[in-house]
């Protein structure tokens, strides 16, 4: 149990270079599943290093309960990492495997064995002791590699990107596992990956990272919900919201908008007044285009023309083209909509959904 | 099914006529060992009817081979282990630590390899007599270290590069250090090479004669290669004698080559990562 805590962390590697992390000043609560999420490069694997105390941190503070442990070394530091590659020693056993850290730190023989025994029955592992990491399936190293991080029963657990050798069938229950894993601890958690969707369905919070700095901290809903700006609003989703460019026209309440040929009035509830003549970037998320026999107030009809049908069984994907606009817009539809490649026909936008962000791509929130 | 049952009679075929070709020197050798010069004379190929069993503790007691036999075991098992241990730690060094210079010292080190022996031959012998190590097992052993550290490290450098550094990041935050690591981790997965440099170090060094013939002339100093040289005098050789002391020498080869081989087949990195 253990909040930690970074202060404008950087990360420099190569002074001719930017920054590998840059400023990132984040609270990981105390029992926290704090998903740190990007695209590659973005940092986060660096930030995870810097907090497990493999890199050396360049300038700020971090801190674990308040102690800053910037200068501890990471075996002082009572973390637990799980790594991509799992990381197994592959001239020992799975028993080897789990009591190695123990081993260290001079605990009895009998209360490794207890520990292992008891962490090997958890994990289903109780039958697989004696073998050696390459007798083991991908599934079953990689629950070697998150006993290795529970038999220690550390203060924080570090996890990176330990999902992503696995295939996508395995990929679903181990997920579920680590999520229930930290319901029972109740431990602090500090998850890297560039899945969304773990992302999502793991996280208590997630912080999202680009080119080293943190854009965004947030429940994972609400952070969905109100992106910060165009990188989040375009990173997170599947597919990413409909960013679309934008001038503010003459019209009722400084909302109407100009997008592509069409006029859009914006409801008080999701944009501020502009002055006419601002550019800006115009947001809807797929889920927010469908069908115009959908009726609400503030339902725009659109004129477009659909280029592509993407039919995913349970929902379909039309990707159209509005007049007077480069880029496409995507509409997630019911499975078996009857749209058709080529066809001219309307689409209805929730303007209660949308969004809209400056020219330097940072949201534009209602007033009030 | 004919085209396979085809297929593995030819490769079984073409495996057997090559092992014949490769064995052949050997077992020859292993014939005459039991057979004395003068039979062997009379008919070079002839099998070893009746075996001369009693040469080879001729051979061990009556010419001084104990003395060359444990000379030459003293002074190569001693450089194989420095051998082993300082290529390693020099190997995993260069692997896995980023300094300044890391490169260059590597350089240095393998560009030693392009001197012949020839040619540092000569200052050598100066050295080990100013040091006082000239005619000595001491000096010897130094010299061996000193030409095969640059391939083992060689050898084994391109080995500990290849262990993924995340397990190294493991055992840290394991809590242990990186002497600690060496021993515990980088070492016994970098097994299967370092049982190659040992056979192969081993082998050399155990057959090495010309810097052996340079610096040793001391009775009681001589390595087993040496030793078989005793046999051949300056109008006739002891053929027969040469093959029993040949057999002699082999034995401790074919006993590393057979206990080291098996390490070196374990796929001892599967599993590793992923």
């Amino acid at each position: 149990m253990a909040v930690v805590t970074l202060d404008r962390l950087t990360k420099i590697y190569d002074r001719a270079h930017a920054p590998a992390a840059e400023d990132v000043t984040l609270e990981v609560r105390d029992g926290e599943f704090m998903v740190l999420l990007g695209p590659s490069g973005c940092g986060k694997t660096t930030t995870l290093r810097m907090i497990a105390g493999l890199e050396s941190i360049t300038s700020g503070t971090l801190s674990i309960d308040g102690r800053v442990v910037n200068g501890v070394p990471a075996k002082d530091r009572d973390i637990a990492m799980v790594f991509q590659s799992y990381a197994l020693y592959p001239h020992m056993t799975v028993r080897e495997n789990l009591g190695f850290g123990l081993r260290r730190r001079a605990v009895e023989r009998a209360e490794i064995d207890r520990r292992v025994a008891a962490v090997a029955g958890v994990l289903g592992l109780a039958g697989l002791l004696d073998r050696k990491p390459h007798a083991l399936s991908g599934g079953q190293r990689q629950r070697v590699a998150l006993g290795r991080a529970i038999v220690r029963d550390p203060k924080v657990f570090l996890f990176d990107e330990p999902l992503s050798n696995l295939d996508a069938a395995l990929r679903v229950s181990t997920r579920g596992e680590i999520a229930a894993l930290h319901r029972r601890l109740q431990a602090t958690m500090i998850y890297v990956t560039h899945d969304q969707v773990e992302a999502m369905t793991m996280g208590t919070r997630i912080c999202i990272m680009n080119g080293g700095r943190v854009v965004q901290v947030g429940a994972p809903i609400d952070v969905y919900r109100r992106p910060a700006n165009t990188f989040v609003a375009g990173f997170l989703g599947n597919p990413p919201m409909n960013l679309m460019p934008a001038v503010v026209t003459d019209g009722p309440g400084g909302r109407r908008l100009r997008v592509g040929a069409a006029d859009l009035d914006l409801p008080a509830g999701a944009a501020p007044s502009l002055a006419p003549g601002t550019a800006v970037t115009f947001g809807i998320r797929p889920e927010d285009v469908g069908d115009p026999a959908t009726t609400g107030a503030h339902r725009a009809g659109v004129a477009v023309e659909i280029v592509q049908v993407e039919r995913l069984g349970a929902e379909t994907m039309a990707i159209a083209r509005m007049p007077g606009l480069e880029r496409t817009l995507v509409a997630r539809i019911a499975g078996d909509a009857p749209f058709t490649i080529g066809e001219r026909r309307t689409l209805s936008l929730d303007l209660t959904a949308a969004h809209l962000f400056d020219a330097s791509g940072v949201a534009l929130r209602p007033e009030g | 099914m004919t085209a396979s049952v085809l297929k593995r009679t030819l490769l079984l075929l073409g495996l057997s006529l090559y092992t014949a070709f490769a064995s052949g020197p050997f077992v020859w050798a292993a014939m005459m060992s039991l057979r004395t010069t003068t039979e062997i004379h009379r008919s070079h190929f002839a099998l070893p009817f009746p075996a001369h069993w009693h040469k080879f503790p001729e051979a061990w007691f009556n010419s001084n081979y104990a003395t060359y036999f444990g000379n030459s075991v003293q002074v190569v098992v001693t450089a194989v282990v420095i051998l082993t241990v300082v290529g390693a730690m020099a190997a995993h060094c260069l692997a896995r630590y980023r300094f300044r210079l890391n490169r260059v010292i590597y350089f240095v080190l393998f560009s030693t390899i392009i001197f012949p022996p020839q040619i540092t031959i000569i200052s050598l012998f100066q050295i080990l007599v100013q040091y006082g190590l000239y005619n000595s097992k001491v000096g010897l052993t130094l010299v061996y270290v000193a030409i095969q550290l640059p391939l083992t490290i060689y050898i084994l450098e391109s080995f500990f590069a290849r262990i993924p550094s995340d397990l190294f990041d493991a055992a840290r935050m394991d809590g242990y250090s990186d002497w600690e690591i060496f021993w515990r981790v980088a070492l016994p997965i970098a097994l299967p090479a370092v049982a190659t440099t040992i056979i192969l170090n081993f082998i050399l060094l155990w057959n090495e004669f010309l810097y052996a013939v340079v610096l040793i002339t001391d009775e009681d100093n001589r390595t087993l290669p040496l030793g078989i040289q005793r046999f051949i005098g300056d109008t006739q050789e002891d053929v027969g004698m040469i093959a029993t002391g040949l057999m002699i020498a082999i034995i401790p080869v074919v006993v590393v080559y057979a206990f080291f081989s098996e390490k070196l087949i374990q796929g001892m990195t599967a599993g590793a990562v992923k």
